[in-house]
């Protein structure tokens, strides 16, 4: 233990050197411990800190440090960025640059007034000195990270056909990968890599075929955007990206099949944006359950064998491992209440019982279209094995008739009730090893987990919430509003900061 | 061990009427609008088309995701071309107060707007309601017969039998009538979670004092961490939960756990039966 936190403590220093300036992108496949550098902290995904000095023990001592009050309506719904001392937030249309020690403003962005959708933002990217941002009307800008001047600004998809943004881009060597949501009008599901340095495309994947094309993999269906951020295996040079929801959504009767590359985890060459493998989590999905929850990469032990797994909990109420090198399934289970499907078909893909399609008298399915978990990341603990995630059980009635049409929503659907927890996944046999209530309704707050043996999230009243990652019990909480953003964690001059977003208001938290 | 109510009935009424008040033709907030005929607007409104139509830009863009963006509902949000408040505002004067506070229990943020971009949201919205009056029907909508394909007497049975409802409901008790007061889909939701106001048989959080005996009181909401609840002057009071021995006693649980139960055909059954309720 003392070995490990002295090499640990060498290689953060080291770290801190290297990256005193500017977010090297070598460095993000091993983050030193005074940044934050990615949405996920790290390429894996597993929002996991190696630090060790808050713990258990001690945790019940946090003071808070500093506040940062946007001082605008929207929730803050990002996960930082912290680099060279910097952390970067944002809302939708604004990127605010603050001293991560202090909380004190640096610099603010505020983008032009827009007409796209406005529903939440989750949070900027870095690469050398630049920062990156995405805005409901689908641009993407580059700022230089000292002073926010604006570099180049670029459009990566027409907003006024449906498309919006509030992606958090992930950062590949030079490669910029942006995505965008749209799920009220039939449009194809794309993601574009952007070159950091120019702004010129690089590379579109398309999910569903783009308009005009003549392929017909996907059964006529459109949709399957990428609005969360993926992951990244630089050993395979593979990035990890699950897609949405096919539309039109409810009514699958005009999309018949599989409706490939929907409700999926793709595997793409992050140099072509070439598809390496696909697995599909829901085919034929008719219930709004993306598969953009994040697809978790942990190289472990699985039935005796050392393996390259990449792991997610879906909106669909199924808990997924595949092996990351060829996405064969290694287990599917369900990790929350469901009764759409029929059983887990030879491939490792639920089978979707068609009783349970939207119909004109209704139906009930568990779960509804808040889903059984949702945009808000989870974490991976490597000491116990488990994956700590915000899980709702609950039931939803939906509907569908002719006069409902085939374009966009083509259906009605309500959420009758849900019950949420903070729901510990073992990762070897997909079975629950705790849960922590956190309330009515769908949850919010996404998970970080630390070295020590610290979950922390939020409840879905207004606390931040310390959990011990081994049992689910409580350490300590604060009042700060409803969280709707993860955690993040990083130490600068020997101290460790803890920041979490609560209503409008970023909060930092450390040792006294 | 005896349970002594801290809150006389009386006071209890009291404190929880304001919210019932079914009285004066104000429909509930809770019930889905788009189960039940539609509202006509009070005072007939005229908004200048380019008012109109920077609305449909604005509320597209904050209202939308949430209420659809043609205001007739979205992923969360109601469908605002069926709303009561809507079809009663005059020139914002309900619309704004609602907007600029939001909703915070049922999930609406408050939104800081400047006078015009409201009232261009305001005239899009009342423009929108008299669109949808004249289409009759139209989309995301669920009307009362598309509900009705079960089976009421063989929901009456599995009221009284294998459902258990009997155990708290009776027909001629709570609701004698219901099929009156709730219509289609509104009833349907009522019957599957009836989570919003007036609400049937509210939460109570029950002490247990240091002598033993237990006292009950209504609640307002609880966390991990507190408990709020009503005093017999109807004023709210919070514990620390871990200040006091405390169980909250939710008669939602058997709703809550009757959603695992329900069969399609079974759901459809007492929807059918409790439509019979009039």
């Amino acid at each position: 233990m003392k070995q490990h936190e002295y090499v640990w403590f060498i290689f953060a220093m080291s770290g801190a050197l290297a990256c005193a300036q500017s977010a090297d992108p070598k460095r993000l496949a091993d983050p030193p411990a005074d940044a934050w550098l990615t949405y996920h902290g790290e390429y894996n995904g597993q929002r996991h800190s190696r630090l060790m000095q808050l713990t258990p023990e001690n945790i019940g001592h946090l003071e808070q440090v500093w506040r940062f009050e946007t001082g605008q309506n929207p929730a803050i719904k990002a996960s930082p960025i912290v680099a060279g001392g910097a952390l970067f937030i944002t809302t939708p249309d604004n990127l605010w640059a603050l001293d991560a020690r202090t909380g004190k403003q640096r610099w603010h962005y505020q983008h032009p007034r827009n007409d796209a959708f406005h529903i939440g933002h989750r949070g900027a990217a870095i690469y050398k000195d630049t920062v990156y941002l995405t805005t409901p009307d689908c641009h993407l800008i580059a700022f230089r990270a000292k002073d926010g001047k604006v570099k180049w600004d670029v459009t990566i998809a027409d907003s006024k056909k449906g498309y919006w943004s509030s992606n958090a881009p992930l950062v590949v060597g030079n490669h910029v990968l942006v995505g965008v949501s749209g799920d009220f009008d039939n449009v194809p599901g794309q993601l574009k890599s952007i070159d950091a340095e120019t702004g010129k495309t690089q590379w579109i994947f398309y999910s569903t075929p783009p308009t005009g094309s003549n392929e017909s993999e996907s059964g006529g269906a459109t949709g399957g955007q990428m609005w969360t951020t993926g992951t990244y295996d630089p050993e395979l040079n593979l990035v990890f990206v699950g897609t949405g929801n096919p539309t039109p959504v409810l009514n699958g009767r005009v999309r018949p099949g599989d409706n490939r590359w929907t409700c999926s985890i793709v595997a793409l060459d992050p140099d072509t944006g070439k598809l390496k493998w696909g697995f599909q989590v829901s085919p034929h999905d008719t219930h709004d359950w993306d598969a953009n929850e994040v697809p978790v990469l942990v190289d472990a032990e699985f039935e005796g064998q050392r393996r390259k797994l990449v792991m997610q909990a879906s909106r669909n109420g199924y808990f997924f491992v595949l092996d990351r090198t060829n996405g064969k399934s290694l287990l599917t289970a369900p990790f929350a209440t469901v009764n759409w499907a029929k059983g887990i078909d030879g491939a490792g893909r639920p089978i979707a019982d068609p009783a349970k399609e939207p119909t004109q008298d209704g139906v009930l399915v568990a779960p509804n279209e808040a889903g059984a978990t949702n945009f808000r990341p989870p974490s991976f603990d490597r000491k116990t094995g488990l994956l700590i995630v915000s899980a709702q059980d609950g039931y939803g009635i939906y509907f569908f008739k002719n006069a409902h049409g085939a374009y966009g929503w083509a259906g009605a659907d309500y959420n009758v009730a849900g019950r949420s927890f903070l729901r510990a996944i073992d990762y070897r046999t997909g079975k629950v090893a705790w849960d922590h209530a956190i309330g009515e309704g769908p949850g919010t707050a996404g998970v970080l987990t630390t070295d020590s043996g610290l979950t922390i999230s939020g409840d879905n009243r207004s606390s931040v919430i310390a959990l011990r990652t081994s049992d689910g019990s409580t350490l300590w909480h604060a009042n700060i509003g409803r969280m709707q953003n993860a955690p993040v964690s990083y130490e600068l001059d020997g101290k460790q900061y803890l920041i979490v977003g609560g209503g409008n208001s970023l909060y930092a938290f450390a040792l006294p | 061990m005896k349970a002594i109510s801290i809150v006389s009935a009386a006071l209890l009424g009291a404190s929880w009427m304001p919210a019932q008040s079914p009285s004066g033709g104000a429909r509930d907030s809770s019930q889905s609008p788009a189960a039940m005929p539609r509202p006509k607007a009070t005072t007939p409104q005229n908004y200048p088309a380019e008012q109109v139509q920077a609305g449909a830009q604005r509320f597209a863009a904050q209202c939308g995701f949430c209420h659809g963006r043609d205001a007739a509902g979205g992923e969360s949000g109601p469908d605002l071309t069926r709303s009561e408040l809507v079809a009663s505002d005059v020139r914002g004067d309900k619309i704004g107060p609602l907007v600029r506070a939001g909703r915070p229990d049922s999930g609406m943020p408050a939104f800081k707007l400047d006078d015009a971009d409201l009232n261009a949201m305001v005239a899009y919205v009342h423009n929108q309601m008299d669109q949808f009056a004249t289409l009759g029907g139209g989309r995301r909508t669920v009307e009362p017969e598309d509900l009705a394909t079960g089976n009421a007497a063989d929901g009456r049975a599995y009221f009284n039998g294998a459902g258990g409802c009997s155990q708290c409901h009776s027909a001629s008790g709570d609701l004698a009538g219901v099929a009156s007061r709730y219509r289609g889909l509104a009833l349907l939701q009522r019957m599957l979670y009836p989570s919003g106001r007036p609400a049937p048989a509210p939460p109570k959080a029950i002490f247990t004092l240091p002598s033993g005996q237990t006292a009950a009181a209504p609640l307002v909401v609880d966390d991990e961490f507190t408990v709020t609840v009503l005093d017999p002057l109807g004023a709210r009071q919070t514990y620390q939960r871990d200040a006091v021995k405390v169980k909250i006693d939710d008669p939602m649980s058997a709703h809550f756990a009757q959603l695992g139960k329900y069969t399609d055909a079974t759901m459809h059954n007492v929807y059918a039966y409790l439509d019979t309720l009039k």
